[in-house]
């Protein structure tokens, strides 16, 4: 019993930590990209439009930067502190694999961040566009390594056993395991999708206000010329990951899909399962789409159900199942309203659509939601695996008091709500300071013993 | 040499770079709690913004060269040393936000300012505290801890170190502002300085007395033949605290000398806990060729973080020159 309760205790504290620290890298990794663009613009054409957006979005980007540290800081300590076992079963590998993500990665970028925010004044704009270069690198590679790492535990590959501990075999096959480059694309493309939202609707709020329009009308349409061409590749993309998980994760699959019998031919659109009995106790379908889905169009290939599975090696069903509908209905409006935003450029409308404008404000988050969903459902869709088909989530957990893990749940849980909602608050402020009224000019520089200038438009009324 | 120890130079070289670097900036950031004047505690504030991520990246890196080398070290030590290394995150994540959202305001708010002291404060406590549990010995049994959740404490030993860790911190703390600051500023780093500075030799002097004769370490078997290494650990510390005292006492001209002084202290400490530890990592029990990973995934973290150090180390540089000299502009002077 309390077996299970520190078991199920320590999988929430993980799930708490990780989805909120998803949240700030699902926006900055973009936001960097944006920022590159900005600045290169701003260097090419001269014009301060660039690089008032660049100073804005540089502020929205080092709050989420900072919060994206700190967060990640505590699933650092966590691989350790509560899943002892795990750390050490898998350390020769995972890692092996995160220490390079520290060295290649985070440091790039937390060392150029610095240069970034502060170096105005200090550097020259060739400097300030490579360390830009370098943080959105940084970004990039950390997408990379952390996508190796958790692949890794999806289809472990290259590998020997020494006691219980994994050891590498072949770092090449374990780097390049079979679910590694189309999740790794996935994720990336589900990234710049998430900053894309994110920076339209603050754009779309400006058109609402009338304020800051030329700053306004560069971001709406970089964001939605972006999500005109990446969001149908990530459908492409998204399914050759169900394609991979159907062949290397079939319990995953058949959750996911939320079938437990395995001659259904249609297409579940919400079930209420009971896990317990093996059937769902109320289900929507639509009939042969689910055979459809399959690729044949006679209606007559069932989706695999979930009884295929041993009883005690299937994943819960409700989180896999909502954790990829949740996805998977997101992509369905995003693709929606970016067929709509194309549809508004194409005929000149894209500046003086209100309605669109505000659908835009009302969407900020949906990119993030549809990551925290496919997150869901590749890490509950394991289970009861840590390792998938080699190392049980239950063999992997330290063995700690459950009332000590409950007391750091519940602090977290205050501290990352306090977060969350200081983030918002933040952001929103920022949003409603907005950029620099123009035209402005880079401050000259002055390399020893200048002060270390700020580009906060003054706050609380001017005077400090 | 066998890998597992060349690997130790890593872990050894993060270890270093992550208290001295991060150790000046908590410094500081404790300072901050004994400072009321506005613009002065900006000051402060100011030589911590741009740098603290970069110098928490070395706290990162080294949990991993000891989870990606030494992994049992990890699968041990972190579940025992639970009760303060997750209050050492909750400090660092109220730190960091604090700090960020300090920048957002004009002169010093309160609530933000608060956490951004007690955050730097308790988070040099609990390293501190962690340490001195590890070194004091954790159990363990079959590839994981083997003890209760109040183990680390020792009798309160850990809170001796935590104290002391405190005290190193702003020592610290105090040697940087003496640098990077001028006017009344520098003139009270040096005033704490000094009492951080006896504080910190008494706290090392009874952390490692209580260390070594009535236990509640247990010394390797070979920890005994390194008196040389002791000796000389001892007397470096006894010199880098002096040179501190002699230099914050006298506010000397030489603005850099208790950064100086402040290194030569760090490298008497860490000379002091390797002769006390190696090769035991988590005394009792676990040691550098017990817990290793396998030469597979050593030659490839030599090479690969072996690649990237130097590189790190250079833009790192290139930073500190880039934001060289005093601080102390206003701030609003260049606000576009």
């Amino acid at each position: 019993m309390s077996q299970d309760t520190l078991l199920d205790l320590s999988r929430w504290q993980w799930a708490l930590t990780a989805a909120m620290h998803i949240t700030f890298p699902a926006v900055t990794v973009g936001t960097s990209v944006f920022l590159v663009v900005c600045y290169a613009m701003y260097m090419r054409t001269d014009d301060d439009v660039w690089l008032r957006m660049f100073r804005f979005w540089r502020r929205i980007f080092g709050i989420g930067f900072a919060l994206g540290v700190v967060s990640g800081i505590v699933l650092t300590f966590e691989f350790g502190l509560n899943w002892g076992r795990f750390a050490h079963d898998v350390g020769p590998i995972i890692g092996v694999i995160i220490a390079m993500e520290v060295v290649s990665a985070f440091f790039l970028e937390a060392g150029f961040l610095g240069l970034l925010v502060y170096g105005e004044g200090r550097i020259s704009k060739r400097m300030m566009m490579f360390s830009t270069c370098m943080v959105s690198l940084g970004t990039t590679l950390s997408v990379t390594w952390i996508l190796v790492a958790n692949s890794w535990m999806q289809t472990p590959a290259g590998y020997k056993r020494v006691h219980g501990q994994f050891q590498p075999v072949n770092w090449v096959h374990v780097i390049f395991n079979p679910s590694f480059g189309i999740r790794f694309v996935h994720m990336f493309i589900g990234v710049l999708i998430a900053a894309s939202w994110f920076i339209a609707g603050i754009s779309a709020w400006y058109f609402l206000k009338n304020r800051h329009l030329p700053i306004a009308r560069r971001g709406i349409s970089i964001a939605l010329g972006v999500l005109a061409v990446v969001l149908p590749l990530q459908g492409y993309i998204g399914d050759n990951v169900a394609g991979y998980v159907q062949k290397y994760k079939p319990a995953e699959y058949q959750a996911m899909e939320g079938n437990w019998d395995s001659h259904n031919t249609g297409y579940n659109l919400l079930v209420i399962p009971n896990q317990g009995a093996a059937k769902n106790i109320w289900q929507v379908t639509v009939p042969w789409l689910g055979s459809a889905v399959n690729k044949d169009y006679s209606g007559h290939t069932p989706f695999p159900g979930l009884k295929r599975t041993p009883k005690n090696l299937r994943p819960m069903m409700i989180p896999t199942f909502y954790g990829f509908h949740v996805m998977w209905f997101a992509y369905v409006l995003m693709l929606s309203f970016a067929i709509v935003g194309l549809i508004l450029r194409l005929t000149g409308r894209l500046y003086n659509t209100r309605s669109f404008h505000k659908l835009l404000v009302g969407v900020v988050p949906i990119g993030i939601i549809a990551i925290w969903g496919g997150w869901v459902v590749a890490e509950t869709g394991r289970q009861p695996w840590i390792v998938y088909g080699k190392l049980l989530t239950a063999q992997a957990v330290s063995p700690l008091k459950p009332a000590a893990v409950l007391t750091s749940l519940i602090a977290f849980m205050l501290i990352y709500l306090t977060l969350l909602g200081t983030y918002v608050w933040y952001v929103a402020r920022v949003v409603r300071q907005g950029p620099e009224e123009g035209p402005v000019t880079e401050p000259a520089i002055e390399p020893v013993r200048g002060p270390v200038p700020s580009f906060v438009p003054s706050p609380e009324g001017g005077a400090a | 040499m066998r890998l597992s120890d060349a690997w130790m130079i890593f872990v050894f070289l993060a270890f270093a770079m992550y208290i001295v670097l991060d150790g000046y900036d908590l410094g500081i950031g404790v300072l901050t709690l004994f400072e009321r004047d506005d613009r002065r505690r900006r000051e402060m504030h100011e030589l911590v913004a741009w740098v603290w991520d970069g110098n928490e990246s070395w706290l990162v890196l080294v949990a991993l060269t000891l989870w990606a080398g030494v992994p049992l070290v990890t699968g041990v030590a972190l579940p025992a040393l639970y009760l303060v290394l997750i209050p050492m995150l909750w400090s660092l994540i109220a730190r960091g936000v604090s700090l960020e959202l300090i920048e957002q305001h004009s002169g010093w708010p309160r609530l933000w300012g608060a956490l951004f002291g007690i955050g730097s404060l308790l988070a040099a406590f609990c390293q501190g505290a962690a340490f001195g549990g590890l070194i004091a010995g954790l159990p363990a049994h079959a590839g994981t801890f083997a003890g209760g959740p109040f183990t680390f404490l020792h009798h309160g030993y850990a809170v001796l170190t935590g104290f002391t860790a405190v005290a190193l911190y702003v020592v610290a703390g105090c040697a940087w502002l003496y640098m990077k600051t001028d006017g009344d500023l520098q003139v009270r780093a040096a005033r704490i300085g000094i009492a951080a500075v006896v504080a910190l030799g008494a706290g090392t002097a009874a952390s490692w007395l209580l260390a070594t004769s009535a236990g509640p370490v247990v010394l390797h078997p070979g920890a005994g033949s390194r008196l040389g290494v002791w000796i000389v650990g001892a007397v470096v510390l006894a010199a880098g605290v002096s040179l501190a005292l002699g230099s914050f006492a006298a506010k000397v001209r030489a603005e850099w000398l208790p950064a100086i002084a402040t290194l030569v202290i760090y490298a008497g400490g860490l000379l002091l806990a390797g002769g006390l530890l190696y090769p035991t990592l988590v005394p009792p029990h676990v040691t550098v060729h017990t817990a290793s990973s396998p030469h597979s995934s050593l030659l490839f973290l030599i090479i690969g973080v072996g690649i990237f150090i130097p590189i790190i180390l250079i833009y790192q540089t290139y930073g500190y020159i880039v934001f060289r000299g005093k601080v102390g502009g206003t701030r609003e002077a260049t606000s576009a």
